[in-house]
């Protein structure tokens, strides 16, 4: 080891590919770390961390009725997802599905509240579905146009854009679609503008099970998902196999602003039955998690999605059953997400410490 | 390598034993409650208690029922649903709720009704009481119902104990009449709000004649921010009392700061605001609670709506701020509680107050065809405006002379 030039006591190093056991291994025993961590703040609040780990999996799948909620939170966790993924492949960091979320329940409230009493219900979802798909595309077309063209920033672009969305949706909630004045509410939609139920939940989630295949399909089997994954890889590269890499991007968003207007005709249609400006409630940011974690795969995805709506219903029934404050539930699940996160840097960098040999050399 | 395998292997394991036990642990408390057959009430709240306002009071009011329940021999258990918000979360937690077992839910926001309702229709052995709004009792389905309080009575109490503050203001020669101007922070600009800022403004001018009044709506029902600055507008315009229908202290905090008086709404401000804050008046839920469980338990039907009164005790002022109050108000306000109660006096007396110069003799109550106008039942009859008749949920929305609207919120 030369003069003046000390090695550090850790070093990060790229790992060689690892057996996927391994990987696997990693990742299980992060979450069981999570767990282990997550034991604090219940102790903390008084409880006993068993029992409460008990009843946040009891209240997620105790009961037929719990299990329909769990779905139900998890659809359009799920459905966000697939709409992230294609940006995140590319490398465009489009943290905008919140705001696309609301403008497709948006599109899609316009059509209930217009036509809801005119037209039959089939006809009726279909034009809410498309309203939908066109609100939250047109919404995301616009960062995805301004990359293109003037190569901006998409984080803060798309970010912004959420604001601006949920504050129309606060308008109108206030304004000119409020029911009883000074109640803040829009009316709950008719009947005709629901989505029907299967098996106890709106048939929502037989919509994203099949959008999942789609996407597969999409990303893995398809010229479009091809070009997505080379710019990704690297924008230089694609531009040089003569790929329109401004025209792809704003393709690709399009397709996720549709995926995300999509799932904001389910919520409006399908989980609330009307449109207020909290209809995203945060699912478009969960989804960046349950897209990452899910390793940007469709079916991996499914079982994220499940993963964060179980933890998500628990910790409800948790509070309600125990009364802990809800931000100690809060806490315990975003454990979970940070090391979930966090492991998968350890399945790409290795630690070295500095060994006795090297400080003697 | 394999090492680590092991020890997550071993994790693993660890871990499995853990939610085996927990699942167990469970299992013979469930037993337990079901061998004592404890009715479950259900409570859906918006917030928390640690708002210390609006759910903190409801909670009061619904900790307080359930001991007195407790205490007269009624097994009962409690089950809340906190932090709700007015939207699909809030169907999904009276759903929960029902399916726990809970046989009343009640429901503390306005904005839930509607959630509340579809939750209804799936359980319709389950009663659903939607507190502070209208639609349940008019739904057609027997098994849900409404009830607020007859706040307008605390209001005008309330305003009385500001009237005479205001009066000796006048006499010790620091405002002149004229200058009897006061100043609401009303949250929206409809009849909830309007109801109450109405009667205050009439308790006000029962003993202070020559009293005005001015409002400023913020559009929401709680930011402390908003209700500072429209407290502190209506200072800057020569309000001298301040008073609040919104759910943070900030109104009584930017009184003392000016140095002016005030009076709160839901929750006692005096200890926020000590040298500003006279008294609040505020809804008690417990008579309403315990009444309703106690009649579902013993097998008697409630009422679909239901208003508590001063009468009964659902609605009263907090202690009053005897060192900053002015001479003779404790007194004045227990005779005029005692007028409420017993009838002899009529909070929206119409030869009290005038509209557009006129006086009042025609208001419909309630609307019945869903376009926000009232077009049902005549509440002006025996000369006063009669409010919470028709329903629990107030219906004066009339613009009465003597108070100046700055905006309008809805």
């Amino acid at each position: 080891m030369s003069d003046g030039v000390k090695t550090p006591l850790v070093r990060l190093a790229k790992r060689d590919e690892m057996k996927s056991s391994m990987v696997w291994a990693i990742r299980i025993g992060s979450i069981l770390f999570a767990f282990l961590l997550g034991t604090i703040p219940i102790l903390m609040a008084g409880e006993n961390p068993f029992v409460s780990y008990g009843i946040i999996i009891n209240g997620a799948l105790g009961k037929p009725g719990y299990i329909r909620q769990t779905v139900k939170r998890a659809i359009p966790l799920l459905g966000c997802a697939l709409a992230i993924a294609p940006c995140f492949k590319m490398r465009f960091w489009n943290i905008g599905a919140e705001g696309q979320i609301t403008m497709g329940a948006i599109f899609a409230s316009f059509v209930a509240i217009t036509w809801g009493k005119l037209l039959p219900s089939p006809l009726l979802l279909l034009l809410m579905a498309a309203f939908g798909i066109v609100g939250g595309a047109v919404w995301a077309l616009v960062p995805g146009f301004f990359k293109a063209k003037y190569n901006t920033n998409e984080t803060l672009f798309t970010l912004m854009m959420n604001y601006i969305a949920i504050g129309i949706a606060r308008w109108l909630q206030g304004g000119p679609w409020e029911g009883r004045p000074g109640t803040q509410l829009i009316p709950m939609f008719p009947e005709a503008a629901r989505l029907p139920n299967v098996f106890g939940v709106y048939c929502g989630w037989i919509i994203v099970l099949v959008m999942v295949v789609l996407v597969h399909i999409y990303m893995n089997f398809t010229k479009h998902g091809y070009e997505v994954a080379v710019i990704g890889d690297s924008i230089n590269t694609a531009r040089y196999a003569g790929m329109n890499v401004g025209w792809v991007m704003m393709r690709t968003m399009l397709f996720s602003g549709a995926i995300s207007g999509m799932v904001g005709f389910l919520l409006v249609s399908g989980a609330n039955g009307t449109l207020n400006s909290d209809v995203a409630g945060g699912v478009g940011f969960t989804a960046i998690t349950v897209a990452w974690l899910g390793q940007l795969n469709s079916f991996a995805m499914i079982a994220i999605a499940a993963m964060l709506a179980i933890i998500g219903k628990g910790s409800a029934t948790l509070q309600t059953r125990l009364s802990v404050p809800a931000s100690v539930a809060d806490i315990v699940s975003g454990t979970l997400l940070f090391c979930m996160l966090g492991c998968e840097f350890f399945i790409n960098y290795k630690l070295i410490f500095r060994t006795r040999k090297e400080v003697q050399a | 390598m394999r090492k680590l395998t092991a020890i997550s292997m071993a994790l693993l394991l660890a871990a499995s034993a853990v939610f085996a036990n927990g699942g167990q642990e469970k299992a013979p408390a469930k037993a337990e409650t079901a061998a004592k057959k404890a009715t479950k009430i259900g409570f859906v709240v918006i917030n928390d208690e640690s708002d210390q306002g609006y759910t903190w009071n409801f909670m009061n009011g619904m900790n307080a029922a359930i001991d007195k329940l407790k205490a007269d021999g009624y097994n009962v258990e409690l089950l809340v649903k906190r932090n709700t918000t007015e939207s699909a979360i809030c169907k999904d937690n009276n759903l929960e709720l029902a399916e726990d077992g809970c046989e009343v839910i009640f429901n503390n926001s306005y904005g839930f009704e509607p959630f509340m309702l579809e939750a209804a229709r799936e359980y319709p052995d389950v009663k659903f009481i939607g507190m502070t709004n209208c639609g349940s009792q008019s739904d057609g389905n027997p098994n849900t119902y409404n009830a607020f309080a007859s706040i307008y009575e605390g209001r005008y109490v309330a305003g009385v104990a500001a009237g005479m503050k205001l009066n000796q203001l006048i006499a010790e020669g620091k405002i002149t009449e004229s200058q009897a101007v006061v100043g609401y922070v009303g949250a929206y600009s409809f009849a909830e709000v309007v109801s109450g800022m109405t009667s205050y403004f009439l308790g006000i001018r029962s003993v202070c004649p020559s009293a005005t009044m001015k409002v400023y709506f913020v559009g929401t029902w709680g930011d402390a921010t908003l209700e500072e600055a429209a407290a502190k507008s209506l200072i800057d315009a020569g309000c001298v009392m301040i008073s609040q229908h919104s759910d943070t202290t900030s109104p009584a905090l930017a009184a003392q700061k000016a140095g002016v008086f005030h009076t709160g709404y839901n929750t006692d401000m005096t200890k926020a605001a000590p040298q500003a804050s006279l008294l609040s008046c505020r809804i008690n839920w417990e008579p309403y609670f315990y009444t309703f469980i106690k009649n579902y338990i013993d097998g008697v039907e409630n009422p679909s709506d239901y208003t508590g009164t001063m009468a009964e005790g659902a609605v009263t002022v907090t202690d009053l701020n005897t060192a900053i109050a002015a001479p003779g108000t404790a007194e004045k306000l227990a005779q005029v509680e005692n007028d409420l109660k017993n009838g002899k006096l009529q909070v929206f007396d119409t030869s009290t107050f005038t509209v557009k110069g006129e006086k009042l003799t025609h208001a419909f109550a309630l609307d019945t065809n869903g376009d926000f106008t009232p077009d049902k039942e005549e509440a002006v009859y025996d000369g006063a405006f009669h409010e919470s008749k028709f329903q629990s949920a107030p219906y004066f929305a009339i613009q009465i002379d003597g108070i100046e609207w700055l905006n309008a919120a809805y």
